[in-house]
């Protein structure tokens, strides 16, 4: 069985692929067959020294296979050049590998430079891949690795894999060395990002809750680079191939269901808005007739950004609304963010309602945790009715 | 090749043995300089690099008077002891002043890297000053340390040859009388005989790093680092 | 005690002696740093290499720097060659093993991203590998640099010698001045030498100076 990427159509049947590892005299990856279709992402997870990293350096040869084929739409990895392979590869690790003696542009041009692309191009398209990870240009192309945060480092790690317009990305537990809060940030930007670029990743991750996050098609192997199970996180979830897979989930997989839904998905309320300068008797006449009867009122500013909450006790009886009456309390949740972490906000806060807003931080709604509960329960039952194991797609044979 | 045969056929040819200036007598000249002046100097250099590296003062200025005294060329060294009489106590005198600043140097740079943690544990455990240097400063900085002292060793050795210029004694006897006389195999021999000498000086210290250092420490180092200025020495 | 007319009106022969001392130096750098540098890359490449190759070079440095030359002397005579061959062994052991250490100091995750993003091994080398080791690779060089302006003086002794003859010439002519001048010139152009080698290493390297800002 194999690992073919392209489309479907072109899926291939074979042996399987082995790895050796030069310690180690059992293969470390033994038995692995899959198909990630174009423009998805598949993530390898499974506990440490499972083999998945070994399986993803197979892809690029950074291990070179002993038995069994890769292929990419159709042709084999070790039968091509293994320079001009990699170049089209795009490839992402921990620890970045920034080459310190380049500037970020340097770096991010790298591949182009290596594919003869002319100067001129290099800059704009290094340019371009700044922006679209959140760097600005002008003052960071001149910079040195060194110069920059971790989180920085990873986002020019990501410029620099793209720089070619690869079909194919790599990835490496990419968000591995940051702390949790830019770690979700990068993964919310990255899912973006992917949204528009449509690339074929595989992403290989130990941690079960990045691989339903960031996975539409997600691998999970066990020691011995074996194939525990391969299908949807959603599937994984509702349907463990295997108590391995079972316990590898975790007990509290229904709770993880949560993560598979966004604050997108979710159908949010709408609150009671002002503007500073409105009046306020007025504010106080909708707030009464709100559908919601919350008895509050969320003051946004011109750019429909929330500011903060003012409570219909709060609200004087006339006059034009002033900014400092507004209190911020609730969470702020963007399109990408998992309802799984949306709840926790909310419950941390302490507070009945989120606030949705969109990437440029617009509010679109409220997030209410019985509208969370409302979606569990719906989910609860989609699931029930595909309680039977599909055949097809996965698991292992 | 004719040199190496004649040069064999010198170094085996009895005559060459017996007499004042015979190979053991020379031998003995340049064993005796070179280990009073790595005693010396071992003497002298050792508790200053030791004690300026516990207390961490005057490191500074240490380093910059071992580091100037490299830059100065050893045979000037040499010739500049001359005033003080020629042969023997001149050389002594500018060889001991060559060996100092690598000892120095490097048991200064040996105390002050061993790990600040290592210290503090030391102290934590109510170790006084002087017993944390003697029990933990050193053991940790000994390999270093010792570094020191055999390229000390190994310098003195192959300057001491040199002394031969201002009328010493010692295996350089024949290289200088050699070149006065055209005196082919003497030359080489005597190179062969000093080669020899230092070759040994070396590995009788390696075989004593090996013994005296903790095999923990002598992992740790095998990583090896590049060349640095402390581990240096001016071939002579 | 030192003779100042003496040197005023010497200049030239000074000069002279300075001049034969640079040459002498920066030939024997030179070559030992382009042998070192075939070496040094042959070690890396081919791990079983770096042991006897260190093994040599390490004798070479052992023995001291007149014997060298007096083995010398019977096939190669009282000249030029004869000093840079012994000069170029010296430098050997310290260039080729700083540049071996600096090209292993490379962190490998960057030579990971260098191999993955499709570098050949010699672009990895020459792009990545090298230009990080230089601070490491200048740091011997300036020792063997140092080291080697010293060694020139001993050349004296076979007719060359740079400013050694000055030294020697001091002594054997009861000269205090040569002496000195001698002395203090071979002291300025190791400082010299060393300084001006750092700024080369600073001009090389303009990504270290962005650590420090």
């Amino acid at each position: 069985m194999t690992k073919v990427y392209g489309s479907p159509a072109a899926a291939g049947r074979d042996e399987r692929p082995t790895g050796r590892e030069v310690e180690e005299t059992r293969g470390a990856v033994n038995d692995l067959t899959f198909l990630v279709p174009a423009g998805k992402i598949c993530v390898l997870v499974g506990p440490s020294g499972c083999g998945k990293t070994t399986s993803l350096k197979m892809v690029n040869r950074l291990i070179e296979p002993t038995s069994g084929e890769i292929l990419i739409d159709g042709v084999g990895v070790t039968t091509r050049d293994i320079s001009d392979l990699r170049r089209q590869i795009g490839y992402v690790i921990q620890q970045v590998g920034l080459f310190p003696h380049l500037t970020i542009g340097e770096n991010v041009a790298v591949v182009p430079r290596l594919l003869g692309w002319p100067e001129a191009r290099q800059r704009e398209r290094a340019d371009e891949l700044l922006a679209l990870v959140g760097l600005d240009p002008s003052r960071h192309r001149q910079r040195y690795p060194s110069q920059l945060s971790g989180g920085e480092r990873q986002r020019v790690g990501v410029a620099r894999a793209l720089a070619a317009d690869p079909p194919l990305m790599l990835m490496d537990e990419p968000f591995g060395a940051v702390d949790p809060i830019v770690r979700e940030r990068l993964q919310n930007e990255f899912l973006r990002l992917q949204r528009g670029l449509a690339k074929t990743i595989l992403f290989v991750t130990h941690d079960i809750d990045e691989a339903i996050k960031m996975g539409d098609l997600v691998a999970v192997m066990q020691d011995g680079g074996r194939l525990a199970q391969f299908g949807s996180p959603d599937q994984i979830l509702a349907n463990p191939a295997s108590d391995f897979v079972a316990r590898f989930v975790g007990a509290d997989r229904g709770l993880k269901r949560l993560s598979l839904a966004r604050v997108a998905d979710l159908s949010l309320l709408s609150p009671v808005t002002a503007r500073p300068g409105d009046d306020s008797a007025d504010a106080r006449a909708r707030v009464a007739a709100d559908p919601l009867a919350s008895g509050y009122l969320l003051l946004v500013d011109d750019e429909d950004r929330p500011i903060g909450w003012i409570g219909d006790h709060d609200l004087p009886a006339t006059g034009p609304l002033a900014t400092e009456l507004a209190v911020p309390m609730s969470p702020l949740l963007e399109p990408e963010t998992t309802v799984k972490d949306a709840l926790s906000m909310l419950l941390d806060a302490d507070v009945q309602a989120g606030i949705a807003i969109d990437n440029d931080g617009r509010v679109l709604g409220l997030v209410t945790v019985e509208g969370i509960g409302d979606l569990m329960r719906e989910g609860d039952r989609v699931a029930r009715s595909q309680r039977t194991p599909a055949p097809g797609a996965g698991g292992h044979r | 090749m004719d040199v190496i045969s004649q040069t064999i056929a010198w170094l085996t040819d009895q005559a060459h043995w017996q007499g004042s200036d015979g190979i053991p007598i020379r031998l003995l000249e340049h064993i005796e300089l070179s280990v009073a002046a790595v005693l010396l100097a071992v003497l002298i250099g050792l508790p200053l690099g030791l004690a300026v590296g516990h207390t961490g003062r005057g490191g500074a200025i240490v380093m910059t008077i071992s580091n100037l005294g490299r830059a100065i060329p050893s045979l000037a060294i040499i010739i500049a002891c001359v005033p003080l009489g020629l042969g023997f106590r001149a050389t002594l005198v500018a060889l001991v002043l060559l060996a100092i600043p690598p000892i120095v140097t490097n048991a200064y740079a040996g105390i002050r890297e061993v790990d600040r943690d290592l210290l503090e544990a030391a102290r934590g455990m109510g170790l006084g000053g002087r017993q944390v240097l003697l029990r933990v400063e050193v053991p940790a900085g000994l390999p270093v340390i010792l570094a020191g002292i055999r390229t000390s060793a190994v310098q003195v050795v192959a300057t001491a040859t040199l002394g031969a210029i201002v009328a010493g004694g010692g295996l350089g006897r024949y290289i200088v009388d050699g070149f006065a006389l055209r005196d082919s195999p003497r030359i080489v021999a005597g190179a062969v005989l000093v080669a020899g000498l230092a070759i040994l000086t070396e590995l009788a210290f390696a075989l004593l790093e090996r013994v005296a250092v903790s095999p923990g420490l002598r992992l740790e180092r095998r990583a090896g680092q590049g060349l640095e200025a402390s581990e240096a020495r001016q071939p002579a | 005690m030192i003779d100042v007319g003496w040197i005023a009106g010497h200049l030239g022969t000074i000069g002279g002696s300075a001049w034969e001392h640079v040459v002498l130096t920066v030939v024997a750098v030179g070559v030992g740093f382009a042998i070192s540098l075939v070496l040094g890359l042959l070690a890396s490449r081919l791990r079983w290499t770096y042991g006897p190759i260190t093994a040599v070079t390490g004798l070479m440095y052992t023995i001291p720097s007149l014997a060298l030359f007096a083995i010398l002397v019977p096939y190669t005579g009282f000249s030029l060659l004869t000093a840079e061959i012994g000069l170029v062994s010296y430098t050997l052991l310290i260039i080729t093993r700083n540049i071996v250490v600096g090209v292993d100091g490379v962190a490998p995750e960057i030579r990971e991203a260098a191999a993955a993003m499709g570098l050949t091994r010699r672009q990895q080398l020459l792009r990545v590998e090298l230009p990080l080791a230089v601070p490491v690779i200048m740091a011997g060089v300036r020792v063997a640099t140092v080291t080697t302006i010293g060694l020139v003086t001993v050349t004296a002794l076979i007719g060359q010698g740079g400013l050694g003859q000055q030294i020697l010439l001091g002594y054997q002519l009861q000269f205090p001045t040569r002496f000195f001048v001698g002395v203090v010139g071979s002291v300025i152009l190791a400082v010299g030498a060393d300084l001006g080698l750092l700024r080369l290493q600073r001009w090389l390297t303009p990504w270290e100076r962005a650590k420090v800002g």
